[in-house]
């Protein structure tokens, strides 16, 4: 092996791969981080843990007539809907059919006001809390308010009023008083602020707790839901607006926000791949062709390399460990570069997101060594193909 | 590989000429293992066609050429590798040695598909031509007779049934001359290998079993 290379390593254009090298380094280090960004953004855009969280639509009739109650949902609207193929997940509001006051002591003033709470299945919940749990029996009712309000308040309210902004953590620390009455009873609970939501635009018990009151302080007749909250692949896709016009249904969600930006995700990364995949088309051109004038200017010592009885493949040896080595480099030089631009935007992907992501390059890896198969293959193929030539009787 | 048998072949830049004269074109000729066989022609007449026929460097012939029974014709590159390994070797007339290597390399290189002969072997080849020496110079610095001599152990250097030599000697001093053939006899006839020679004037003096006049 040695002695072919000392014969055929001669001609071999320092300059030439160095050209090769780098512009397929290039190539394959922005495509593989292309490719990389995308695969770490999109969950967070189509995930539970959405960054824009619009996957979720909430549903209502319209009012129609003043006095009539709330238009509310069928249970053979509810069965068609959860039909369509569209809907991943369906869940009801229950509003609470007893009364409720609330009360605040504040700046040493008691504030009270009447209110009402609603539950939803924990899963469509935008917010992670321990405390998040009722039994019959607790005095406490863990309550989620929409971030909206807290909004609200501190840039509209509170300006108006005079009254000190408040943070998230205050009003985590805040007990309200619950007074709850119907059905014959009247009882004084503790109302403790969990979390915010910015899915969810009410004030929000647990499932269980709503259940259990329901059937305490008002009669158990489930009343029909008047609020449904889908959970939809792409809420912005044709076939949601198509059936919720027909079915005179209003969503009270925005168009997906996700959607768009998964859209532009799409683009971006489909500009930079491009831009990759250019820089090593042209990498790998300038290679063949270096290859090809390294076989052309070796070509009587190759000949005669097979006149003495080197098989093609044999022969073909050391450049095809030539091109092995060089594009084996490239690999794993570029994914050690996405490795370390990973963990650099990861970083900030975590702080959007609000929790830590994991940075290990698995895209990048698969498609690196799937692009790197092929450019070998490749190589391996045309470099063959010149050698068979070169063997050919004449 | 017992037999190899041309059948009405000849180069197709000859193939229209009516005044051809040859015991080889157009004639039916076997050269057989364990035969010794001298082809002595003028310059022009094909000589080194003919080895390159044979060889499978080149296929611009007209007519057959049967190895036992293989048309060579149909050989694929790895056929003809099969037959350079071990079937025919050939000293070329141009050598067909690397110059960048030393004389030494040039025979390992092939040995080392090979793997024929020891390098003591080697060596000792190199001692009997009088080129001991001269093992670690490079072939380029060599002179043409010493040159012919490395050819020829690199040739040596497999099994083999039949042995080309096109114009072995053309560089060499009797002496030398002589040395060479007996090497080769020696070699072929533990062998059992055909000897086929050509020569446009000086020879290797041996005795053949049979003259060809191209």
């Amino acid at each position: 092996m040695t002695l072919i290379w000392k014969l055929l390593r001669k001609h071999i254009s320092i300059f030439e791969l160095a050209v090769f090298f780098i512009a397929n380094l290039i190539g394959m280090a922005v495509i593989l981080a292309g490719i990389q960004i995308y695969s770490d953004i999109k969950p967070m855009l189509t995930g539970k843990k959405s960054l824009i969280g619009n996957e979720y639509i909430i549903l209502t009739r319209p009012v129609e007539r003043v006095g009539m109650g709330a238009p509310t949902f069928s249970a053979e609207d509810i069965a068609d809907l959860n039909e369509q193929p569209f809907v991943v997940n369906l869940g009801l509001f229950a509003a609470s059919q007893y009364e409720v006051d609330g009360s605040i002591m504040f700046n040493g003033r008691r504030l009270s006001t009447m209110m009402f709470f609603e539950a939803v299945p924990d899963s469509f919940i935008d917010v992670t809390s321990a405390d998040w749990k009722f039994t019959p029996g607790d005095s406490t009712i863990p309550i989620i308010l929409p971030r909206n309000y807290l909004n609200l308040y501190n840039f509209g309210f509170s300006q108006t009023q005079k009254l000190p902004q408040i943070t998230e953590d205050m009003i985590k620390r805040v007990e309200l008083g619950i007074r709850l009455s119907g059905n014959g009873h009247r009882d004084d609970y503790v109302g403790r602020v969990v979390g915010f939501s910015d899915r969810l635009n009410t004030i929000l018990v647990p499932m269980e707790f709503m259940t259990w009151a329901n059937g305490y302080y008002a009669d158990a007749k489930d009343g029909k839901p008047t609020r449904l909250i889908l959970e939809v692949e792409n809420p912005g896709a044709p076939e949601v607006t198509n059936y919720l016009t027909e079915h005179g249904y209003a969503a009270e969600d925005k168009p997906s926000e996700s959607s768009k930006a998964l859209f532009l995700l799409k683009v971006c990364v489909a500009v930079i791949v491009g831009i990759g995949v250019i820089f090593s088309l042209l990498s790998i051109i300038i290679l063949t062709l270096s290859i090809y004038l390294l076989l052309q200017k070796n070509i009587t010592k190759l000949e005669n390399l097979v006149l003495i009885g080197y098989t093609p493949t044999r022969v073909a040896m050391p450049y095809n460990l030539m091109t092995l080595t060089l594009n084996l480099s490239i690999l794993v030089i570029s994914l050690v570069v996405v490795y370390i631009a990973q963990g650099k935007y990861m970083g900030y992907l975590s702080d959007i997101a609000g929790y830590e992501l994991s940075a290990m390059p698995t895209t990048a890896i698969v498609v690196g060594l799937l692009l790197t198969a092929a450019i070998i293959a490749f190589n391996f193929f045309i470099i063959y193909r010149k050698i068979r030539d070169i063997s050919k009787r004449r | 590989m017992n037999t190899i048998r041309l059948s009405n072949v000849v180069p197709e830049i000859f193939a229209s000429r009516e005044d051809l004269h040859s015991d080889i074109w157009h004639t039916e000729l076997t050269f057989e293992r364990g035969k010794r066989y001298l082809i002595e022609a003028a310059s022009g007449t094909g000589k080194s066609s003919l080895c390159s026929y044979l060889y499978g460097q080149r296929g611009d012939y007209r007519g057959t050429i049967l190895f036992d029974n293989t048309d060579a014709a149909q050989l694929s590159a790895n056929g003809w590798s099969d037959i350079r390994q071990h079937h025919i070797s050939i000293l070329f007339q141009d050598l067909k040695l690397f110059g960048e290597l030393t004389a030494l390399e040039n025979v390992v290189i092939k040995n080392n598909i090979t793997h024929a002969q020891t390098l003591d072997q080697i060596t000792s080849w190199f001692g009997e031509l009088g080129i001991a020496d001269k093992l670690h110079a490079r072939i380029d610095r060599m002179s043409y007779g010493q040159q012919q001599r490395v050819a020829l152990i690199r040739a040596l250097c497999q099994p083999y049934e039949f042995i080309l030599l096109d114009e072995p000697i053309s560089h060499l001093d009797d002496r030398n001359s002589d040395i060479m053939r007996d090497i080769i006899i020696r070699d072929a006839e533990t062998k059992g290998a055909a000897i086929i020679a050509t020569s446009i004037g000086k020879h290797m003096n041996m005795d053949y079993d049979k003259h060809l006049c191209l």
